[in-house]
């Protein structure tokens, strides 16, 4: 069997060529929450008072979910591929060569997350002039908290699209999907003013603490998020969450289909 | 020949697809059982729905059987799928490569998935390319292609990593009748070459002829199985073929005059059913008659088209039983 790394890294390198091919694509995916951040930044700055957070703008609590927004979508978009890749014959080529499942599963996963991860990290760019200042550390941080977020979601993606007929079922599920997941996250609005029910829903929602992870950066360097245990408990959520759905993708990608 | 082991060995396979709430269980395989020796070149074919894609997805791996065994180059297929796949090359009817990847990319993810590096791949690579029309082309990317080349592109992934089992699903299907020579001709070559075994399926039958072996399924049994001449010697009947400037005068003339039941099919005068052996005489009889009118005179054997359509027409239950019905008329 072939070594799995060399193997995952050619898969990925693939989809990050075929990324950049597309121009649109990457302007799309950046200047659309872009835009969201801009129009409902200014919209909602002016009523935005949550308790004890009297000196953040909305622009700036708005920014991290924005940040994770990204991650999101163009992690699980990029990973539907996989639909396009099984109608179109390519990926029939990559199951009956001696290569580790997992590294299937790796090979689309890491590279839709690397495609998430510049397109966020465009982004980026504008923290400073929201007065947001990343030391090194922290920005070390903020691209674990990127990764963990992209390898978890694209590995959701890639399960949930690889039964599935097309790609339209696909957008239509992630929508009543998604969505909400990233609603309820805490990236809008803050988890402290909202209706209990509600609360536990986002707390048990995986998003919510790759938002943590994601945010937390911008307000401590490592020294403070290692001895704080809400930083350290989302960290673990998250990376038991990437465990748990890159084992499930790789269980799917094994599981043959089988005669009676 | 006889002594050959057997690379592929697949015993009493059944396969049945699950039935869901608005379609009931349908059985693609019964009880197959069939063996292609180490490197020989075998075609299978039947019609569509008589089980032979299933089963060649069975054989790559993608499918697992409702039950049976098949062994791949001594490894159990179902036991052991990664010490297969390391010996095996597949052809998909839908080219498994990237098409909006260049020639040279798609060859490179390939030689990645089995691991060949540096002045390997790239021997490896331009050994395969030899066997193509790709000369040039490595930038190219695959979907400014034609049908044809995006074919020999999937062929050149395989035999890079220089596969003792290959598997073909109808890989001329929408090819030009030169490409798809070209294709078959290269294929051909190559098996002799590396002593290759090929199963390859199709259902043209011009494919067939200089095979070693064809096996012919329907409705997920296998009918028939054996060389091409053995298959065509089962319908056991000679065919004498005429060419003549003026075919209808000619076939009147040998009605009336030799008592024949001639027909004409085209441009050809033919005399359909001769038993063996009774051919060669005829013929000269013909020909010393009629010599001034006959441009060409030949015995013809049966096709395999016609074996196909004799094993697997519904109207014949099984062949088997048809050759017992014959010998019984005869």
């Amino acid at each position: 069997m072939t070594g799995m790394a060399p193997v995952a890294f050619s898969l990925a390198k693939r989809e990050f060529t075929r990324f950049i091919r597309q121009p649109q694509r990457v302007l799309g995916t950046v200047a659309q929450p872009l835009l969201f951040w801009l129009f409902l930044g200014a919209g909602f700055g002016g009523s935005f008072r949550p308790a004890g957070m009297e000196n953040v703008t909305y622009l700036e609590y708005f920014y991290p979910g924005v940040m994770l927004m990204m991650m999101l979508f163009a992690s699980i978009f990029s990973s539907i591929t996989i639909i396009e890749d099984r109608d179109a014959g390519f990926l029939q080529g990559v199951l009956v060569a001696p290569v580790s499942r997992l590294a299937i599963v790796l090979g689309k996963v890491l590279g839709a997350t690397s495609i998430a991860m510049i397109q966020t990290l465009i982004f980026t760019i504008a923290a400073p002039f929201l007065g947001l200042h990343l030391g090194a550390g922290a920005l070390v941080l903020l691209l674990m908290g990127f990764l963990l977020t992209g390898i978890g979601f694209s590995a959701l993606g890639f399960l949930l699209a690889w039964g599935m007929k097309s790609t339209s079922a696909f957008h239509a599920v992630m929508m009543v999907f998604l969505m909400p997941l990233w609603m309820l996250s805490g990236a809008l609005f803050p988890i402290g003013n909202v209706p209990g029910w509600m609360k536990a829903v986002m707390l048990a929602n995986p998003v919510s603490h790759a938002l943590v992870i994601i945010r937390a950066p911008f307000y401590g360097g490592p020294a403070r998020l290692f001895t704080d245990t809400d930083y350290l408990l989302s960290l673990a959520v998250t990376v038991a969450w990437a465990g748990l759905c890159l084992g499930l993708s790789m269980a799917r990608v094994n599981r043959r289909e089988r005669g009676v | 020949m006889e002594q050959c082991p057997a690379m592929i060995t697949i015993e009493n396979l059944s396969h049945t697809y699950p039935g869901t709430r608005k379609m009931p269980p349908r059985t693609a395989i019964s009880n197959l059982t069939l063996g292609v020796r180490d490197g020989e070149f075998a075609i299978l074919s039947g019609p569509n729905g008589s089980g032979k894609s299933t089963l060649f997805r069975i054989l790559c791996g993608m499918t697992l059987p409702g039950s049976g065994t098949v062994r791949v180059g001594g490894f159990d297929l179902f036991a052991q799928p990664a010490k297969v796949r390391e010996i095996m090359g597949v052809v998909f009817q839908s080219p498994a490569v990237d098409k909006h990847l260049s020639v040279g990319e798609n060859l490179r993810i390939h030689a990645d998935l089995y691991g060949l590096k540096g002045t390997d791949f790239i021997r490896r690579r331009d050994g395969a390319l030899g066997w193509t029309d790709l000369d040039g082309r490595l930038d190219q990317k695959v979907e400014t292609l034609s049908g044809g080349l995006a074919r020999q592109v999937e062929l050149a992934k395989v035999l890079m990593t220089d596969p003792k089992v290959l598997l073909l699903d109808e890989p001329t299907t929408g090819l030009d009748p030169m490409s798809r020579r070209n294709f078959l001709a290269a294929l051909h070559k190559l098996q002799k070459e590396r002593g290759m075994t090929v199963l390859m399926t199709s259902h043209v039958f011009s494919e067939a002829d200089d095979v070693d072996r064809v096996a012919i399924m329907r409705e997920g049994k296998l009918l028939a199985h054996d060389t091409p001449i053995a298959l065509k010697a089962m319908i056991g009947t000679e065919m004498v073929v005429v060419h003549a400037r003026n075919t209808e005068a000619l076939a009147a003339r040998l009605r009336a005059d030799m008592g024949l039941a001639v027909r004409c099919i085209g441009d050809e005068v033919r005399l359909e059913e001769t038993e063996n052996g009774e051919s060669l005489p005829l013929l000269e009889r013909i020909l010393e008659r009629y010599r001034a009118d006959i441009s060409s005179i030949s015995i013809k054997q049966p096709g395999l088209d016609d074996v196909f359509v004799h094993v697997t027409s519904k109207a014949v239950p099984d062949h088997a039983l048809a050759l017992e019905l014959r010998k019984a008329a005869s």
